[in-house]
C-alpha cells in the first residue's frame, strides 16, 4: 500500500494565496514510493499534468462544498505522453467525451477513440478509460496531429488516457 | 516515439518459417531421418535443425520483433537489423544442413560448412538478441522478463552448437571433442526448454490476457514461474559445463533439471489456469481454443516424460517425446497465435489509417474460423496420432500422421494467405478511400 502526505492548501487558496510552493516542498521531502494526498477548493487540473510530468497519477474526489481530494500516487509505470514536451498540457479543457473503453475486445477500445478523436473539435478533449496502454493507438494519434497523455491508476488495473484535437 | 508500430519484416519471418516448415514435414514424409534413422544420426540433424531453426526460431524471432515493442511500449531498437538477421539465419541454416548432409555422406564431405553455418547463424541470433535485448531491457517487467531469459538460453545453445559444429569440422580440440560427445542433451534443453519454452510462456501470458480480457497473471506468480524455468536452465548448462569438465557424467544435472522442468510445467500450468477462469470474454477465439490444444500437448509431454522415466523407457522413446514437445506444444501454439497476429497486423496495417474517418471491418471480418478450425483440427489430431504411432514403432504410420499434419498446414497456411489478401472482407468496406492493399511477405509502415 502507497503511505500518503497529507497536504491541505485549503486555506491558503481561501486567503487568495498560491499553493504551488507548497505542494511541491511537500514533493521534496516525499520518501521514495510514498505519495501525497491534496486538500483544494477546486478541482486543481493544470496540477495533474505537471504531477504527471514528475511521475504521479492522480485520482479525484469530489468532498462537499465543491472541495477535492486528490491522491497523487507514484506511477509503477511511468506516464507517457506524447512527445510535444509538457507544458502544453497545463490549458487543457474538461473532457468533451468519455469512453469507458475496459470491457471492450481489443482492438475495439482504439475503433472508439479513434473514430470519438476524429469528432472533437480543435483544442476539445475526450478521455478513456481501457484495460491496456494502448501501444498500436499512440502512432495513430501522433500521425493525425492529436495529443495525449496517459497513465495508469494506482492499482495498475484501468489506463486513463486523455486525447487533444489539434487547435 | 513512443507506442509501437507494425514491424515490417514480420510477415517476411512468419513466410520463410513456414517454408521450412514445409521443408521439414516433406523430409518426414518421404522417411528422411528419424524413425528410420537414429536420433543421432546426420538426417535426423538436419531435419531437426530444419524444425528448431528454420520453422520454430525463426518465426518465434519474427513474432517478437512486433510484440517486444508492444510489451515496453517502446519502438524496437533497430528496424534495420531484422532483415540481414533473417538473410544471415537462412544462410547460416542453409550452410549448416549441408554440412550435415556431408557428414552422413549424401553430399561430399565439407565439413567446413558446419562453422561457417555456426558463425552465421551466431552473426544472425546476434542480432536478434542485441536488437531485441536492448528493447526489452527498457522495461523489463512480466512477459519481458521470460523473453530476456529465451534470449540468454539462446545464446546458450548457440555457443553449444558452434562448439559441436567446429568439433565435427576438427578444429576444435579435444576439449571440443568431449563437449560434442557428451553436451547435444545441454544443447537441446537450452534450445528447446529455453529459449523456445520459456520465450512461448512468457508471450502466450500477455496474449492470452489480452484476447480474453483477463487481467494480467500476477507478477509473483509468474516471476516464480520463471524463477523455475530460469534454473531448470541455469542448472543443465551450467552443471552440465561443469560435469564435462570433470567428465562426471550428466545424469545427476538432467535429474535435477527434469525435476525443474517438471515444477516450471506445473507452475506454469497453474497461472495459464488462472488466466482462463479470470477471463471476461466467456466466447473463445480460435486462436485461444487452438491454444489450448497446445497447453493440453504440453501437460501430455509431461506427462509422457514421468511415466518414462519412471519406467526407465525414457532413451528409448526420446524421440516421441520431442516430437510432441515440438509439433504439439511449439509448434501447435505458434501456429494459433500466428493465425491471430497475421490478422490483427493485417486489419491495423490496412485500416488504422483511415479509422474513424471511414467505415473498416473488424479484425474477425478478416477471418473465417469456421473454416480455419478443421485444418488446426487436422493438425492436432495428426501431431496426437504420430506421436503414438512412434511409441508404437510403426513408421509408416508415422509418415501417414506427418502426412495429414502437411494437409492441416497446408489448410492454415491458405487461411492465413486469404487473410492477408482480404479476401474474406466483403467488398464496400474492404478497401475504403485511402486505405491500402497489404503486401503478402512484409509490411509497409
Amino acid at each position: 500500500m502507497t503511505d500518503y502526505i497529507d497536504v491541505d492548501v485549503r486555506p491558503i487558496l481561501r486567503a487568495g494565496g498560491e499553493p504551488f510552493s507548497v505542494i511541491m516542498a511537500a514533493l521534496d521531502r516525499l520518501e521514495p514510493g510514498q505519495g501525497v494526498r491534496l486538500y483544494a477548493t477546486f478541482k486543481p487540473i493544470p496540477l495533474f499534468a505537471v504531477m504527471a510530468d514528475r511521475g504521479f497519477v492522480h485520482s479525484a474526489q469530489a468532498l462537499d462544498a465543491g472541495e477535492w481530494e486528490v491522491l497523487f500516487t507514484p506511477a509503477t509505470t511511468k506516464q507517457t505522453a506524447s512527445p510535444s514536451g509538457t507544458a502544453v498540457f497545463d490549458d487543457w479543457p474538461e473532457p468533451a467525451v468519455t469512453l469507458d473503453n475496459r470491457d471492450l475486445d481489443p482492438p475495439e477500445p482504439m475503433v472508439r477513440i479513434l473514430a470519438a478523436a476524429e469528432k472533437l473539435r480543435p483544442g476539445e478533449t475526450l478521455s478513456a478509460l481501457l484495460r491496456r496502454e494502448p501501444v498500436f493507438l499512440f502512432p495513430q494519434l501522433e500521425k493525425r496531429g492529436f495529443r495525449w497523455l496517459g497513465g495508469f491508476s494506482p492499482d495498475g488495473a484501468t489506463y486513463e488516457l486523455t486525447v487533444r484535437a489539434p487547435s | 516515439m513512443i507506442g509501437a508500430s507494425i514491424s515490417r519484416w514480420t510477415m517476411s519471418y512468419f513466410a520463410t518459417a513456414l517454408a521450412w516448415l514445409f521443408v521439414a514435414l516433406a523430409l518426414m514424409v518421404a522417411g528422411f531421418g528419424y524413425p528410420a534413422t537414429h536420433l543421432a544420426s546426420p538426417d535426423t540433424l538436419v531435419l531437426v535443425h530444419v524444425v528448431c531453426i528454420g520453422w520454430l526460431s525463426v518465426a518465434m524471432c519474427g513474432a517478437l520483433f512486433q510484440f517486444v515493442p508492444v510489451l515496453v511500449a517502446k519502438p524496437l531498437f533497430s528496424e534495420k537489423w531484422a532483415l540481414p538477421a533473417l538473410s544471415l539465419l537462412t544462410a547460416g541454416l542453409a550452410a549448416l544442413l549441408v554440412g550435415f548432409l556431408g557428414l552422413g555422406g549424401r553430399l561430399p564431405a565439407w565439413l567446413w560448412l558446419l562453422p561457417i553455418g555456426a558463425v552465421l547463424l551466431i552473426a544472425g541470433f546476434g542480432l536478434v538478441v542485441v536488437d531485441l535485448g536492448l528493447t526489452a531491457w527498457l522495461r523489463p517487467v512480466g512477459p519481458a522478463r521470460f523473453v530476456l531469459a529465451g534470449l540468454a538460453s539462446l545464446c546458450a545453445t548457440a555457443a553449444f552448437g558452434a562448439i559441436f559444429a567446429f568439433a565435427d569440422a576438427g578444429w576444435a580440440g579435444s576439449i571440443g571433442q568431449s563437449v560434442l560427445t557428451t553436451g547435444v542433451p545441454l544443447h537441446a534443453i537450452a534450445g528447446l526448454g529455453g529459449w523456445l519454452t520459456l520465450t512461448a510462456m512468457g508471450v502466450s501470458y500477455r496474449l492470452l490476457s489480452m484476447f480474453m480480457l483477463s487481467p494480467d497473471v500476477d507478477e509473483r506468480k509468474s516471476n516464480m514461474t520463471l524463477a523455475a524455468g530460469a534454473l531448470a536452465i541455469g542448472v543443465a548448462v551450467v552443471g552440465g559445463v561443469v560435469a564435462i569438465w570433470f567428465v562426471s557424467g550428466l545424469n545427476v544435472v538432467l535429474s535435477i533439471t527434469a525435476v525443474l522442468g517438471l515444477a516450471t510445467t506445473a507452475l506454469y500450468g497453474r497461472d495459464v489456469i488462472g488466466i482462463f477462469s479470470g477471463r471476461k470474454r466467456r466466447q473463445l477465439e480460435l486462436n485461444t481454443r487452438m491454444a489450448a490444444l497446445s497447453f493440453a500437448s504440453l501437460a501430455g509431454t509431461a506427462l509422457v516424460g514421468v511415466v518414462l522415466v519412471l519406467t526407465g523407457a525414457f532413451a528409448a522413446y526420446l524421440g516421441a517425446f520431442a516430437f510432441l514437445a515440438i509439433f504439439g506444444w511449439l509448434s501447435g501454439l505458434v501456429l494459433a497465435k500466428l493465425y491471430k497476429i497475421v490478422a490483427f497486423l493485417t486489419w491495423l496495417e490496412t485500416y488504422g489509417p483511415v479509422m474513424g474517418r471511414a467505415p473498416t471491418p473488424r479484425v474477425q471480418d478478416l477471418v473465417s474460423e469456421a473454416r480455419a478450425s478443421k485444418w488446426f483440427v487436422i493438425y492436432y489430431a495428426a501431431v496426437w496420432f504420430g506421436t503414438l504411432m512412434l511409441m508404437a514403432s510403426q513408421p509408416s504410420a508415422f509418415r501417414a500422421a506427418v502426412a495429414m499434419m502437411t494437409v492441416g498446414l497446408i489448410g492454415i497456411v491458405r487461411e492465413v494467405i486469404r487473410t492477408r489478401r482480404l479476401a474474406d472482407v466483403a467488398s464496400p468496406v474492404r478497401l475504403p478511400d485511402g486505405a491500402c492493399a497489404p503486401h503478402l511477405l512484409f509490411a509497409r509502415n
